[in-house]
């Protein structure tokens, strides 16, 4: 319930800003690093939806990857290792009228940070999340991540990984709960730029890994994807996605896949050749976790003293 | 001619009133045939008496006794009993409240339940007792008990109003707590900045007992009074923070405790409007004050540009959709009282679509008839009220007898939490004229009679008046009249099944004031020519009738007798057929464009599910391609797919540069040499960089740089 007037005055006194003035400060990533595609579509999502700067809040953890609140010039909180999502949850919290965004690195999420991933995904908070998954750990020079695939040689594993990669995407699908699970590639920028607004208009988890290329550590992963565009597999439907004129003409693989089917996204996602592009799995009516944890009685100052003074009444322990 | 057709024939167009004089003409002493099997109301379940449940929680407003019965021998019953053994008790506990509610002034669910369950267990054995124990505990509901008589429409209604307001109230409410809690918080986080909480005492006073001793306030009051004061609240904001929280806390439309009320209830058209204008100015100080509250708390709150703004806001009449926020007014009036005071105040409040409910209830729809002409005239004042409302477009309309008002309680409620005005036409049922026959059936008799069909009107049901208007509920709706089977014995005993309509006339014979329209026709003289009116209607009436219409009527010892019907009261049945025939024209179109639509639906267009997020505008994409508009040979990017990596930039930045959306294009192809736009292109991640030809043909080591530009042409 609103009064009109309200409305009105507020709409009054919207500001837009441009695309620059969202920018902060110089990248300090490499030269063709994927991540300065990310940090370009992330801020024209902010102009063309209007965000306000003070309004908005991109949590991070460590990585290079992690920097991505550094340039943007709304609320930012360069988080510890592993704990964006948690920083994340309690800024939700909190501050539920902030937007929430959340940049983290392979390392940052499905390592160290792996257990935090699984129950925010469960607790599917109104919480937008870019992986950035560039399959190693870039900032420190090139060690092995959970994601890096199978006989990848680094600093960690010289005689290349011993483990199969693991593969963030069915993980997530897998997590009671899911409610949103796309992915995208730096390097196509038309879709990522229409992912990126599709899991941020998503109210819930909205979970988007974007394949990024590291030229400093990994030059030729993804070569083989980027030479050859068949092996992108665009994902279309009504519900979801629809690849332009363009975009499906420089990449014909494309396949009609309903986001509301759960065990399609996860055969989709297991496909270890091709890099699926699109939304694999999209459901609004997974129930927001603030939603059911919010009480509708008002915290006033009253409330929470009168709660705080019963709890601690228990132990009181009352002279004799 | 039988001497006795024609004496028939001659009231039949002459009615008694000719014969003898009308006032004193003797009570018919008859119902409708129809209604013969609903003497005693008490022992048959039908939607009365209902229960209005004052529970928040409640789904509904108001539910049926019968329906409540039902749910407690479900609840009842839920311990690993037998449901089917509830049903003896339910029934006899059931009757015994209706016989409790029947006698008289309404009263609490739970009160009954115990009164009959402990006439009925006396005397019983213990395992029925047991079961008459249960179900009165599942009965123990926070309900008030009504019959259905004349105070039921206003209390029904009033009933829904006040838990629409109710809900109102809680939301309005949550509004205001939270706009004054976060103002109150600048308040207070402006005082925690200030001087005087830096004082020693206040820095004291703010830190727990139990470690107050360790600290020293005095060193750290010195410290904090280093510190530079910043951001304190300007008195200019602070004193528009302070009145507003002043409005907020003394408004009266849903106030916090301790503040009085206004009242939004009336019994009188004009006085409702009254105060409705009494307290604009008051409606327009807090909607302001709101606006000021939200806008001070997304710290949006700019003084050139809000201030005089605001001023202009305060001496304008508010903007009627922002009185969404605010109470509604109840008027119930009554249909005669409302006549003699005029109209004018109501529609003054439906014209104006002032945040109003309006019921009007009519205890007796034959009354107007007699105007002096002798005219028997149906539901005329309804009618009129009904359509002038419908006719402003804006207003909720509905109507219904009170027998229907418990069908139509979805509708009933969509009325009241419709956010512009409602009127609410209802026919009591409780005339003083109705011979013998209760209120509940007496209503119903007229809805089934089409004398007060029960229609709807939607204003936001649809775009246009089929759309909107609706005649749901209405027995047989498709027919003239509905038609019932009557199965009755004859004089030889016999069985015999006739289908019966149920007419105009049929509810007119129910008044004993239009005794003289009617004439039984002695048993002897069943064999002249007699047709059930119904089938009378389509004659001419100038014609002298073959048959002579009549109606089938019980005595109290249920006999059948056959009634004749004189001429006008069959022009005025025809007149309500037409009547009805008309409403339905209107539902029927709605119908029919369902039906239509429902195809539509069925095969969406083709370009219904094109358009999406990622669909290019369709103008022709061939000819739009980049590479036509282009003379030959000159270099370009891409721009669509480059990945804002940086390293064209890197190359040599006044060449190459980034648009609106950070992607990169040529600005300038003469800002650098050929080289780097081979390099720049090799050394794009995407590979969208396309060289051309070079401009300078001097430029050294062409022949290589051509070389390697070949990939990427
Ligand atoms: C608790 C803790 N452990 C280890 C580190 C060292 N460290 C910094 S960044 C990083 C890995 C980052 O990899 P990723 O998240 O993939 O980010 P990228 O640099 O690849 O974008 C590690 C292990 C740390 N900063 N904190
Ligand atoms: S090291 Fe890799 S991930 Fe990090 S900035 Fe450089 S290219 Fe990007
Ligand atoms: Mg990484």
């Amino acid at each position: 319930m609103t009064l009109s007037a309200t409305e009105c005055l507020l709409q009054l006194a919207e500001e837009r800003h441009a695309l620059e003035e969202y920018q902060s400060g110089v990248p300090r990533w490499c030269t063709g690093c994927g991540d300065h595609a990310i940090l370009a579509a992330v801020q024209r999502l902010c102009r063309d939806e209007g965000l306000r700067p003070e309004k908005t809040v991109f949590v991070s953890g460590i990585g290079c990857s992690s920097r991505f609140p550094h340039y943007m010039r709304t609320y930012g909180f360069h988080g510890i290792h592993g704990r964006a999502l948690p920083i994340a949850e309690g800024v939700r919290m909190a501050r539920p009228d902030l937007t929430v965004f959340v940049n983290t690195g392979d390392g940052d999420c499905c390592s160290i940070g792996a257990a935090h991933w699984i129950h925010a995904v469960r607790y599917n908070m109104d919480i937008t999340v870019f992986l950035h998954d560039n399959q190693i750990y870039g900032l420190t020079k090139m060690q092995a991540s959970p994601t890096s695939p199978r006989g990848l040689k680094s600093n960690t594993t010289p005689r290349g990984a011993y483990l199969e990669a693991l593969q963030p995407l069915t993980v997530t699908l897998g997590v009671q709960n899911v409610s949103f699970v796309a992915q995208a590639a730096d390097w196509i920028p038309e879709s990522l730029y229409e992912i990126v607004k599709a899991a941020y208009r998503h109210r819930g988890f909205s979970f988007v890994r974007i394949v990024q290329r590291c030229p400093e550590w990994l030059p030729k992963q993804w070569d083989p994807w980027l030479h050859d565009p068949k092996r992108i597999l665009l994902l279309a439907h009504a519900q979801g996605l629809r690849p332009g004129p363009e975009l499906a003409r420089a990449y014909p693989n494309q396949i009609e896949h309903d986001p509301s089917n759960l065990d399609r996204a996860r055969e989709i996602a297991s496909d270890a050749d091709l890099i699926p592009v699109g939304i694999l799995y999209c459901n609004p009516d997974v129930p927001c976790y603030e939603d059911l944890q919010l009480g509708t009685r008002l915290r006033t100052v009253d409330y929470v003293r009168a709660g705080l003074e019963a709890e601690l009444d228990k132990f009181t322990v009352w002279p004799q | 001619m039988h001497a006795e057709v024609r004496s028939h024939i001659a009231f039949y167009l002459t009615e008694k009133q000719a014969l003898a004089e009308a006032a004193d003409a003797p009570p018919l002493g008859l119902r409708p045939a129809l209604l013969a099997r609903y003497r005693d109301l008490a022992r048959l379940r039908y939607d009365y008496p209902v229960a209005l449940l004052r529970e928040a929680a409640a789904p509904a407003a108001f539910a049926p006794l019968g329906a409540l019965v039902a749910r407690a021998v479900e609840r009842a019953a839920a311990a690993a009993d037998d449901p089917a053994r509830y049903a003896a008790p339910a029934l006899a506990l059931e009757l015994e409240l209706r016989t409790l509610a029947a006698r008289g002034t309404p009263a609490p669910l739970a009160t009954l339940a115990d009164a009959a369950a402990g006439r009925l267990a006396r005397g019983a054995d213990a395992p029925t007792a047991e079961m008459l124990d249960r179900l009165r505990r599942a009965l123990a509901i926070d309900a008030e008990l009504v019959e259905c008589d004349a105070a039921l429409p206003a209390r029904l209604v009033t009933h829904l109003w006040q838990s629409v307001q109710q809900r109102k109230a809680a939301a309005f409410r949550d509004v205001i707590d939270r706009l004054v809690l976060k103002l109150g918080e600048i308040l207070q986080a402006d005082r925690a900045r200030s001087a005087a909480a830096r004082t020693p005492e206040a820095l004291r006073a703010a830190m727990g007992t139990v470690d107050r001793d360790a600290f020293d306030f005095e060193a750290m009051a010195q410290l904090l009074a280093r510190l530079p004061e910043r951001g304190a609240l300007s008195s200019s904001r602070r004193q528009r923070i302070e009145a507003t929280l002043a409005v907020l806390a003394a408004q009266r439309f849903f106030p916090a405790s301790g503040v009085e009320p206004y009242a939004f209830r009336f019994a009188d058209c004009a006085d409702a409007l009254a105060a409705f204008r009494e307290r604009l100015p008051e409606m327009a100080k807090l909607a302001r004050a709101v606006a000021v509250a939200r806008l001070e708390i997304e710290g949006e709150y700019s003084e050139p540009r809000h201030d005089a703004l605001f001023e202009r806001i305060l001496g304008a009449a508010p903007d009627l959709r922002a009185l969404e926020l605010f109470p509604h007014y109840l008027v119930c009036v009554d249909a005669r009282a409302l006549r003699a005071r005029g109209h004018d105040a109501l529609m003054e409040l439906l014209a104006g679509a002032l945040p109003v409910k309006v019921l009007v209830q009519s205890d007796d729809i034959l009354e107007e008839t007699l105007a002096g002409t002798g005219q028997v005239a149906f539901g005329a004042h309804a009618r009129q009220l009904t359509s002038m409302a419908m006719g402003m477009n804006e207003v909720f309309v509905l109507q219904a007898a009170a027998s229907h008002l418990v069908r139509a309680g979805e509708r009933l409620q969509l009325a009241m939490e419709y956010s512009g005005p409602a009127l609410v036409s209802v026919f009591s049922g409780a005339c003083a004229h109705a011979d013998g026959v209760p209120p509940y059936l007496y209503a119903a008799a007229a809805m089934e009679s089409r004398a007060f069909p029960a229609f709807a009107f939607e204003p936001v049901a649809g775009p246009d008046r089929a759309a909107q208007f609706s005649l749901a509920g209405n027995p047989q709706e498709a027919r003239d009249w509905p038609v019932h089977r009557l199965d009755y014995e004859d004089a030889e005993h016999q069985g015999v099944s006739e289908e019966v309509a149920f007419t105009l006339a049929d509810f007119v014979a129910c008044d004993r004031r239009y005794a003289n329209h009617f004439e039984r026709v002695p048993r002897a003289h069943w064999g002249a020519p007699l047709a059930p009116l119904a089938q009378c209607l389509d004659r001419q009436a100038k014609d002298l009738p073959e048959k002579l219409p009549c109606l089938l009527m019980v005595d109290d010892a249920n006999r059948l007798h056959k009634v004749m019907v004189d001429e006008r009261l069959v022009r005025e049945t025809r007149r309500c057929r037409d009547f009805w025939r008309s409403l339905r024209a209107l539902g029927a179109r709605r119908e029919r464009d369902a039906a239509r639509a429902g195809v539509r639906d069925a095969q969406p267009p083709a370009a219904a599910q094109a358009p999406s997020a990622m669909e290019a505008p369709p103008a022709a994409p061939e000819t739009a391609a980049p590479a036509t508009e282009r003379p030959a040979g000159d270099p370009y990017i891409e721009t669509a797919r480059c990945s804002s990596c940086d390293e064209c930039i890197q190359v040599n930045n006044r060449m190459f540069a980034y648009d609106e959306n950070k992607q990169a294009r040529i600005v300038d192809p003469n800002a650098g040499t050929y080289r780097q736009l081979v390099e720049a292109a090799e050394s794009c991640q995407v590979a969208i960089i396309h060289p051309g030809k070079p401009r300078n043909p001097g430029e050294p080591g062409l022949e290589g740089l051509l070389r390697r530009a070949e990939p990427f042409q």
